[in-house]
């Protein structure tokens, strides 16, 4: 009896934790680790209540999906104004545009711990992406790069061996501290980005509505969103106690991805360059695979082209145009010289951080349109604490934008 | 000829002119009308909205004028069989049939015929949305339409949260292959409206196409016997491929439900890996027993109730053992060989062979390599299971084009 009530649930696992262990790729680690090393446990208390808000927008999305049976671009399109539609696509285009530079940044992060020049290991990783993409079935290369990607795991081991002040952590969870200085916002910011990614909501919703899963089996499907949401604030959370325990006291900033991995040297010891090294090119080739495609489709889905990355250049012209052009651009950018890896991967999610309230103000305005979800509506509550999110949200990110360019005038 | 973001947000006015409100959007009755008519309009005035007469339209094009100074302020409710223009169809996808492909409407064409206003076609450029785009004074100053015409495309009930009536005959016009193309690029739900309205054979032959997860999830949300009887009309080896996909206990379900026969030729199948030998052959040939004479195989294969198709040759086995295979007769010499003539006499011996857990891929090559249509899979003990034929060896050989689906489910 039980393991029948029981196994839906299991076999309804995945999307979501997919979904939302994606979170933790290049740019999650790089902006996790800067927060633990410069300001210890001190943002601690918003990791964990943005892993509560990650958890309202993924159920959102997930709910939008299984009530419409519909992808996010699809329904913008459908439902608001052209225009609207244009800003919003547009705000996601330049998120996930700067979410794949970012990953690119990440090989070449992970290239250069294993001593390999940038110049080389991004150009061939774009090439490589791009064909296991369009000329194979990327099911199984996606596999192993998450399997690289475990290698994150190891941060959970790390945190415990460095032996951190358990009672600091515990006061930095429960007792949130806001401060205005800019070093400190601009990473609040950040940790929102990149925890409470557009492209994770776009993933979380697309994946029901290809599953066609019905507002009966719903249930499962949420509890799929939960355990995603925990799974991938629990290692978020240890990658900062990590970091917090062994950096911070020593004061190293985290400006070189040498200086993330030291943290898990209580852990791996010696071997901590190659694990890190292994986990960030996993997670980040990963991501470089899908993202590109999940902004093609959701491009071309919106707009009407023809789509399929089975589809030859003369059949659909367009799709392949806008997603070799993506993967391009992503390499392109971060190849220019001189880049400092780290501060980009920061600055990428600050960007995510500060688009984030379109796509939020979006979703809620579907959710609650009774034409579409019916009684699947929010509830008062539930519609409270999700707008609460989305001008908490707009309001740190006007924030850290008036404070930037009161900066630029000092 | 005019297009509906012309005339939307439009103001409408009274017989004298008078302001009476905007269109907030055009009311459509789908039905048996090759060009649906145009039922009214939903005209707003403030905060109010309400519901205007076709019958009261005197002119739409540019501005709504009515034949009327005074409107019936009922307010607007949607009804069943009716479509909003703006809310339903514009931005949103269709099928163009002969373009074979999902569209979106970036615009709608309307026109008056035979005294009614009706939509003629929709416009799916790209330069329709920059129209729409960009400041109103400047939409003029685009050329460039796409419209294709609306006996053209397939509307899908489904997008409308009204009950609705719509034809699919056009969609019988589509091959198999496109429609499991479409089928595939849709969401699930209208996926599951397309497969709906095809005949269970046509609906067999798509699905063979179509991706196994999404065969397997249309199957599962159907009526099961439905699923049962679509099942039965597939290849086989597409059908296995389909149940291996599904919950073992809904996968039971439907063999149990299909005809004994079919059922059984797919279970059989289902022994073998996918992509296996085992799995693309098929137990549908023409076995002779060694004792018979040219002129009884052909009487045999006249006295079939169903011939295999594609038939290249007839299979001769032992008079008392029929699954110990001696040889085959091609069809040619069948034809050209005297009646009288026993097959023994004009059949090909020392056959290549595979067995049914060797990769398709091998039968494939054997097939290419020795010059044939067919080749006989044999168990271990030498026995005839199947054959695999070169049109299943194909498909294998091929990429496979359309079952690839990589990122779809970033869509």
């Amino acid at each position: 009896m039980m393991r029948k009530r029981l196994w839906p649930y299991l076999l309804a696992l995945g999307p979501g934790l997919l979904a939302a262990s994606a979170g933790n790729d290049a740019g999650g680690i790089a902006t996790y680790a800067s927060a633990g090393a410069s300001y210890g446990y001190g943002l601690l208390w918003a990791l964990v209540l943005v892993s509560l808000f990650l958890y309202i927008v993924q159920e959102m999305s997930a709910r939008l999906g299984v009530v419409t049976g519909k992808g996010f671009s699809d329904l913008v399109r459908e439902s608001f104004s052209l225009r609207q539609t244009a800003l919003i696509l547009l705000s996601l285009l330049i998120a996930n545009i700067g979410i794949i530079v970012s990953e690119f940044v990440g090989i070449a992060a992970a290239a250069e711990l294993f001593g390999v020049s940038r110049y080389v290991a991004v150009p061939i990783s774009a090439v490589c992406v791009w064909l296991l993409v369009t000329r194979s079935s990327y099911g199984w290369v996606e596999k192993v790069f998450m399997v690289l990607s475990l290698a994150f795991l190891t941060y959970v081991g790390a945190a415990f061996l460095a032996r951190p002040d358990w009672r600091a952590v515990l006061d930095g969870t429960v007792h949130p501290h806001l401060s205005m200085e800019p070093g400190y916002l601009t990473l609040l910011v950040a940790v929102i980005g990149t925890t409470i990614s557009p492209y994770m909501q776009l993933y979380a919703q697309s994946s029901v509505v290809e599953k066609g899963v019905t507002p009966e089996d719903y249930r499962y499907t949420r509890f799929d969103v939960i355990v995603g949401t925990v799974f991938s604030g629990v290692v978020a959370v240890f990658i900062l106690i990590a970091t917090a325990a062994t950096l911070f006291p020593k004061h190293v900033a985290v400006d070189t991805a040498a200086a993330a991995a030291s943290a898990l040297e209580p852990f791996a010891g010696h071997y901590a360059k190659v694990l890190f090294a292994l986990g960030l090119l996993g997670a980040s080739l990963l991501a470089a695979g899908v993202l590109p495609l999940a902004t093609t489709y959701m491009l071309s889905e919106a707009l009407g082209f023809e789509r399929g990355v089975s589809r030859s250049w003369e059949e659909a012209p367009i799709f392949m145009g806008t997603f070799t052009g993506l993967i391009v651009l992503g390499a392109a950018l971060a190849l220019i010289p001189g880049l400092p890896l780290i501060q980009v991967l920061v600055g990428v999610y600050v960007l995510n951080g500060l688009l984030l309230p379109v796509e939020l103000f979006a979703i809620l305005r579907l959710i609650n349109d009774r034409e579409l979800m019916g009684k699947h509506v929010n509830g008062p509550v539930y519609n409270f604490l999700a707008w609460a999110i989305a001008i908490v949200v707009s309001l740190l990110s006007l924030a850290l934008i008036v404070m930037t360019v009161v900066g630029w005038f000092r | 000829m005019f297009f509906l973001t012309s005339i939307v947000d439009r103001p409408v006015e009274g017989k004298s002119g008078e302001a009476i409100g905007r269109i907030a959007d055009v009311i459509v009755r789908m039905g048996d009308d090759r060009y649906p008519p145009i039922s009214g309009l939903v005209v707003r005035d403030g905060r109010r909205t309400f519901f205007v007469s076709a019958n009261l339209l005197q002119k739409l094009n540019g501005s709504a004028r009515l034949s009327s100074s005074t409107v019936d302020l009922q307010p607007f409710a949607r009804r069943a069989g009716e479509v909003l223009l703006r809310r339903d169809v514009l931005d949103h996808q269709l099928i163009d049939i002969t373009g074979r492909r999902i569209v979106r409407v970036n615009d709608v064409q309307l026109t008056r015929i035979e005294g009614a206003y009706r939509v003629v076609g929709v416009d799916i450029s790209p330069q329709a949305l920059l129209r729409r785009l960009g400041p109103r004074a400047f939409a003029g100053r685009i050329v460039g339409r796409q419209v294709v015409d609306w006996t053209d495309v397939q509307y899908l009930a489904s997008t409308a949260p009204v009950q609705l009536k719509v034809s699919y005959d056009r969609l019988a016009e589509l091959h198999p292959v496109d429609l499991a193309r479409i089928v595939d690029a849709l969401s699930y739900r209208e996926s599951a409206e397309i497969v709906a309205a095809l005949d269970e054979e046509t609906a067999a032959e798509t699905l063979e196409e179509v991706s196994d997860e999404r065969v397997a999830d249309l199957l599962e949300g159907m009526d099961q016997e439905r699923a049962a009887d679509i099942l039965e009309e597939m290849a086989p080896g597409a059908a296995a491929d389909a149940l291996e996909d599904l919950d073992e206990e809904v996968a039971e379900q439907l063999l149990a439900r299909m005809e004994p026969e079919e059922a059984a030729d797919v279970q059989a199948l289902l022994e073998y890996d996918e992509d296996s030998a085992g799995r693309i052959m098929t137990t549908d040939f023409v076995r002779v027993s060694a004792t018979a004479t040219v002129g009884d195989a052909l009487a045999l294969i006249r006295s079939l109730e169903e011939v295999p198709d594609p038939l290249l040759a007839v299979y001769v086995v032992e008079p008392d053992e029929p699954s110990i295979l001696r040889g085959l007769v091609r069809l040619r010499t069948l034809i050209l060989s005297a009646p009288e003539t026993p097959v023994t006499e004009v059949m090909d011996e020392d056959l290549p062979t595979v067995a049914p857990e060797d990769p398709a891929e091998n039968a494939a090559h054997v097939l290419a390599e020795y010059n044939l249509l067919a080749v006989p899979v044999l168990d271990e003990e030498r026995h005839l299971l199947g054959i695999v034929t070169v049109d299943d060896a194909l498909a294998v050989l091929l990429p496979e084009i359309w079952r690839r689906r990589g990122g779809r489910a970033f869509a």
